[in-house]
């Protein structure tokens, strides 16, 4: 095996030619206490926004007023408390300043949430553990960032899980991840960056990720085995984790669960039960006795108040149900912007940011036959509904069928494959478990020679770890232009 | 190796021995022969890399034209094989040339630091790693040669110069060596990634022997009069201006190298013994340095003897009122210019620091903490004005009669005994909008109402943020949380969301008003508020390092579930003893490839990881973090030493275990990697 690391990979996006001329004109934006300047950026163009004065917030993370931001394939808002004055650079697609906001409801969740927390820590016992529900492009996304940095403000260590495969948080898409946050999250990079090898200016997170492999987490069966193992992972974190644990955790979930059929929520349910302590005995060996105890519901009255019902008046473990309201920034975000979004994100996982592609990975020529790839098996990918008898007992059940073994073949090119922490020979179960240790991405696969060419993010060799290929997200075929 | 690899390799040879001088013909037959072979790459690097070593030294010059001419015309796959053991390469050749001839191995080094001329590929020639240590050593070399011969006292003329350093003039490729070849005809157009723009005949300068980079002998101002003392001084003085105005615009990469490289200098000032004649090396070196900087010079090559002529490029727009290094040195003019314009930023320049504090920040931030902070290291900046000029913040005049201040405590007793049930206010309020009111003035006298009504000071409802008094030394936010819980509680309900509460949003502002200027985190105005803002501005400058993009640095593999759930996050602002212990245990295991050991002693040093029986001498490396030669990869188990790669495999056995069975060997490499490598502490960052 050899590390290629003169490989040519100045990744250069589409048409980053125009950008730079747009970029020295400036105009001034004055914004009026409690408003927001919305605006939307392609993934050509480049929106710089820099703070004159005043106070100004980007999703909830302070601009420093020194720093020039730059905003790249990008929907959000610059939201002041105080007033300010902004100078931004560049074209957007789309801009305007809005005066109603969501921002003191948010604010208010932010401040009751810190009263538990205060609550917590005098009591050594677990901060809030809220869910955020809702249907797509809600805000959900968009509010945990808020409660996130805002918790950060207060010195607070929140643990972040995201349950949406559609988004990575710190990782690429299709993976679910969760991290404890402290210091700060970054106006441009939002979540931040896993670890590198090298000092990193962006702040750098470190994410606990597990593989799902599809889009939609109402498509398949792994996507509650992978709940349950991410609910231990973290419950077992807050056992030891005092910082954290009287923070608490917020789940970011897709809006695919908030559909519901016939009023019954699968997923949340399951998402609700796992992450509380009915699951007995977390790793550390302790009892757990920390459950889900608030769910945000953006936007949709009815799922508030079927979830309402279901949770807000039980007499064990009632749940605080509570309904925000969708900010009227949130845009409806297409497939095809959601699809340049999740190339964005694989690109950045190996060559850092967009802006500056810091990172060197490398390229590793491999035999065939070093690679295990275990492909996301037909059946587990069948809509549930199509199997009557398939209830919670069945997802636990041993079954050799979760993936099938395949060999690296032409048709699995530009494919990212997640490097589990599981060897080739353990069980299928311990294959889906099995935390993430990375992602490599298949360049080239050459049959006839047995060959496969594979980029890296680490020079090293490739481990022998179980590969898993799912079919989300999908190939990514310029990956290397 | 294969018969037709075997075949290839010895006509390679012979054409290699007939090398004897730079002719452009056989380096242009070499690279035809290397490109229409790269399945044979492997077999011929190791020709020409034997070569290299085996023939006379003033042979050994061409034939390192022919590895740049091979490397920068067909690439890849030669830049892996010949770039594995280039530090060996070039570092075996260099310690047998004659001055002339490491002056042009340094040309070559230093185009191997950029991509190659015109083409599409922005990646430099061999990857950063590689030359970085090539780089070190040489620096080391000078290092040494200078003192030996100062010691000696003798005229400094043997010395290996300093490569010209005007690289941002004309682009340094131009000077590179390597003839012309015969244009795009080497180019493969179906591979993507082979450099398709080969540098046109003109790009090449000529040889660099017939041309050695142009230094002008600059006869020497008597050096009679230096006082280290004073050198001292001016030096910290620059240093602490430059870091003043560095944190005022952090973005400036140009000040942050400036900064870095002084401090450098300033650690060799006084670390080493520096006869007279090097100290006014380094007054030349201050005097260089007042202008941006060019980007090589981070390395402040420390004793430059033959101090060069100081030419402002066009680029540094130096005023023309600049002495030239021989000239006389204005310090104050010099100083005048780091400054950056005061008007530019909302940050006034930070007053001068001491050298001691500069050197503690700088060296070991973790000491902070246990320093008295009279001197004040940190100044507070400036608060932020927070509220704008060119905005109208809603400021509604308070109601004398509706601020309850002597009905405080009965409004309290209220608040407590009204719990989860509404305050008694609160049935007014669905009347109010649900959202605040479009229009500035309209959410802030709604506010202002409630915030009357509830008692809480006045200032935190105007957008006002409070300043902190200097009585205030417990920190503000839990005292906001703590004291006035009460009458600030929010109900966890639909309705409760939708009331407005901007006096909470002090909290999140006025209770810390001291910003960081650059990522907007804000601290308190405390003595710990300060201590971590100083903390984090260490932080900012840390991971600011100009060298960083230039390290070839790559993404991580997460850390395992296990390992994840011990692990505890750093604040940046966090005392770094707190932070550096749990961070370097997961660390140290992270990344085998990264691990070392010092080489071994003679003995030791042949013998093969038992693993792969493959030895180490391709590790080798100069370790800049350990000070010493080290083998990378690599990893010392009961007195064996094992490539770390290797022994990482071998320690997970056949089946790697469950995700949440504790890594054996971590505790071992703790104890045998005894230096905390501090550039590996992913996580500090
Ligand atoms: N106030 C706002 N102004 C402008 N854009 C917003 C605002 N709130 C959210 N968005 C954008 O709307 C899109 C959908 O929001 P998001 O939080 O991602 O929703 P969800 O997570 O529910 O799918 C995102 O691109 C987000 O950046
Ligand atoms: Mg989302
Ligand atoms: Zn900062
Ligand atoms: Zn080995």
């Amino acid at each position: 095996m050899a590390s290629l690391p003169g490989l040519n990979l100045a990744a250069a996006s589409a048409e980053p030619a125009n950008l730079t001329s747009t970029s020295t004109e400036t105009r001034q934006q004055d914004l009026a206490a409690n408003t927001e300047y919305r605006f939307e950026v392609s993934f050509s163009r480049t929106l710089t926004i820099r703070l004159r004065t005043g106070t100004a917030e980007f999703f909830g993370t302070e601009l420093g007023p020194s720093t020039t931001y730059s905003f790249k394939g990008t929907k959000g808002a610059i939201y002041t408390w105080h007033g300010c004055s902004l100078e931004i650079g560049g074209e957007a697609e789309s801009e305007y300043v809005a005066e109603e906001t969501t921002m003191m409801s948010y604010a208010n969740a932010h401040f009751a949430l810190e009263d538990l927390r205060d609550k917590a820590m005098q009591s050594n016992e677990a901060g809030p553990r809220v869910l955020v529900v809702g249907p797509d492009n809600s805000g959900k996304t968009s509010l945990v960032r808020i409660l996130t940095s805002y918790a950060l403000k207060m010195e607070r260590q929140p643990v972040v899980v995201n349950l949406d495969p559609r988004e990575g948080m710190l990782s690429v898409p299709g993976s679910l991840t969760a991290s404890a946050f402290s210091g700060i999250l970054d106006v441009e990079e939002g979540w931040g960056s896993s670890p590198i090898s090298g000092p990193s200016p962006i702040p750098v997170k470190m994410p606990l990720g597990y593989h799902y492999g599809l889009g939609n987490p109402e498509e398949g069966k792994l996507y509650k085995p992978l709940v349950t193992r991410m609910a231990l992972a973290v419950l077992s974190r807050l056992e030891e984790d005092k910082a954290s644990k009287h923070t608490g955790f917020i789940i970011d979930t897709p809006g695919s669960i908030s559909h519901g059929k016939g009023g019954v929520y699968e997923n949340i349910d399951h998402i609700v039960s796992e992450f509380s302590g009915t699951c007995g005995v977390c790793f550390v060996g302790k009892l757990l006795t920390i459950s889900v105890n608030i769910i945000f519901v953006l936007g949709s009255e009815r799922l508030y108040s079927d979830l309402s019902r279901k949770y807000g008046h039980r007499s064990e473990d009632p749940i605080s149900v509570v309904r925000l309201d969708k900010s009227g920034g949130c845009v409806d975000r297409d497939e095809a912007y959601m699809k340049h979004f999740r190339q964005n994100q694989i690109h950045n996982y190996f060559f850092g940011t967009d802006a500056e592609n810091t990172l060197a990975p490398y390229s590793l020529v491999a035999d065939i036959g070093d690679l295990t790839i275990f492909r996301l098996a037909e059946s587990s990918a069948v809509d549930p509904s199509f199997r009557p008898g398939d209830d919670d007992d069945d997802v636990y059940a041993a079954s050799k069928n979760i993936y099938e073994k395949v060999n690296p073949s032409s048709a699995m090119q530009n494919s990212l494959l997640a490097v589990t922490t599981a060897s080739p020979k353990d069980p299928q179960e311990v294959i889906r478990d099995a935390s993430v240790q990375g992602y490599i991405y298949l360049i080239e696969v050459d049959e006839t020679k047995k060959k496969v060419r594979v980029l890296v993010p680490q020079p090293g060799q490739l481990p022998p770890n179980a590969l898993v290929l799912g079919s989300f997200p999908e190939v990514v075929p310029d990956l290397l232009n | 190796m294969s018969n037709a690899s075997a075949e290839v390799a010895a006509d390679f040879r012979d054409a290699l021995q007939d090398l004897k001088i730079n002719s452009r013909p056989e380096i242009s037959n070499l690279t035809i022969i290397a490109k229409e072979n790269t399945e044979h790459a492997q077999a011929i690097s190791h020709e020409l890399e034997n070569h290299i070593r085996t023939t006379r030294p003033e042979w050994k010059l061409p034939a390192l034209y022919v590895l740049d001419s091979i490397v920068k015309n067909v690439g890849t796959p030669y830049t892996v094989f010949l770039g594995r053991n280039l530090y060996r390469t070039f570092m075996d050749a260099y310690m047998v040339m004659d001055p002339a001839n490491r002056r042009a191995m340094d040309g070559l080094l230093k185009t191997w630091k950029q991509p190659v001329p015109e083409s599409m590929d922005t990646n430099p020639v061999f990857s950063p790693e590689v030359t970085r240590d090539i780089e070190n050593a040489l620096i080391k070399i000078r290092t040494v040669t200078v003192q030996q011969q100062a010691m000696a006292q003798r005229t400094p003329h043997g010395l290996p110069p300093r490569p010209a350093s005007n690289p941002m003039a004309s682009g340094a490729w131009r000077n590179t060596p390597t003839p012309p070849q015969g244009g795009p005809r080497h180019a493969a157009p179906n591979d993507p990634r082979v450099r398709h723009n080969f540098p046109t005949p003109n790009n090449y300068g000529q040889l660099p022997v017939a041309t050695p980079p142009s230094q002008v002998p600059t006869p020497q101002p008597p050096v009679t009069s230096i006082d280290l003392e004073s050198l001292k001084a001016d030096l910290a003085k620059l240093i602490a201006s430059t870091r003043g105005a560095w944190e005022a615009t952090p973005t400036d990469l140009a000040l942050a190298q400036k900064l870095k490289a002084l401090m450098d200098l300033q650690t060799v000032l006084n670390t080493q013994t520096i006869p007279p004649q090097q100290l006014q090396a380094i007054r030349t070196q201050i005097q260089a340095l007042s202008p941006p900087p060019p980007p090589v010079q981070t390395y402040v090559p420390p004793i430059a003897t033959t101090p060069q002529p100081f030419i402002p490029s066009p680029q540094q727009a130096a005023p023309p009122s600049l002495p030239p290094a021989s000239g006389g040195f204005n310090l104050a003019q010099l100083l005048a210019q780091a400054r950056p314009p005061v008007a530019q930023t909302p940050t006034p320049t930070q007053p001068t620091l001491s050298l001691a504090d500069l050197l503690r920040r700088v060296s070991s931030p973790g000491q902070m903490s246990s320093t008295p902070v009279a001197a004040a290291p940190f100044p507070p900046p400036p608060h932020f004005p927070p509220v704008p000029q060119p905005v109208a913040t809603p400021t509604p005049a308070p109601a004398p009669t509706l601020t309850p201040t002597t009905n405080l405590a009965q409004l309290l007793a209220q608040m407590t005994k009204s719990g989860s049930a509404p305050p008694p206010q609160v049935p007014q309020l669905p009347q109010l909008p649900t959202q605040p009111p479009a229009g500035s003035s309209a959410p802030g006298a709604t506010d202002w109402l409630l915030n009357a009504l509830k008692g809480v000071p006045q200032m935190a409802t105007t957008g006002v943020l409070p300043q902190s008094t200097p009585t205030a030394s417990t920190p503000m936010t839990r005292q906001a949380s703590g004291m006035t819980a009460v009458p600030n509680s929010v109900e966890l309900t639909t309705a409760s969301m939708k009331q407005p509460r901007f006096h909470l949003i002090a909290r999140l502002y006025g209770a810390k008003p001291n910003i960081c200027a650059t990522c907007g985190r804000r601290f308190e105005n405390s003595a710990e508020g300060k201590e971590k803002k100083a903390r984090h501005m260490d932080w900012h400058f840390r991971v600011k390092d100009p060298d960083a993009t230039k390290r070839g640095i790559h993404r991580s593999w997460y850390i395992s579930e296990k390992e994840w759930i011990e692990y505890r996050e750093v604040d940046e602002s966090a005392p770094d003893t707190a932070n550096s212990a749990k961070a370097a245990a997961v660390t140290l295991k992270k990344d085998p490839k990264e691990q070392y050991v010092h080489v071994p002693a003679d003995a030791a040093r042949d013998a093969p990881c038992p693993i792969c029986l493959e030895k180490f001498d391709s590790n080798l490396k100069w370790h800049t973090d350990a000070n010493d030669f080290v083998w990378m990869d690599a990893v010392n188990v009961n007195g064996k030493v094992y490539h770390a790669t290797c022994w990482d495999e071998y320690s997970k056995g056949a089946g790697i275990p469950a995700p949440s069975t504790p890594d054996p060997v971590l505790g071992k490499r703790k104890a045998d990697i005894g230096t905390p490598v501090s550039g590996k502490k992913v996580r500090a960052y």
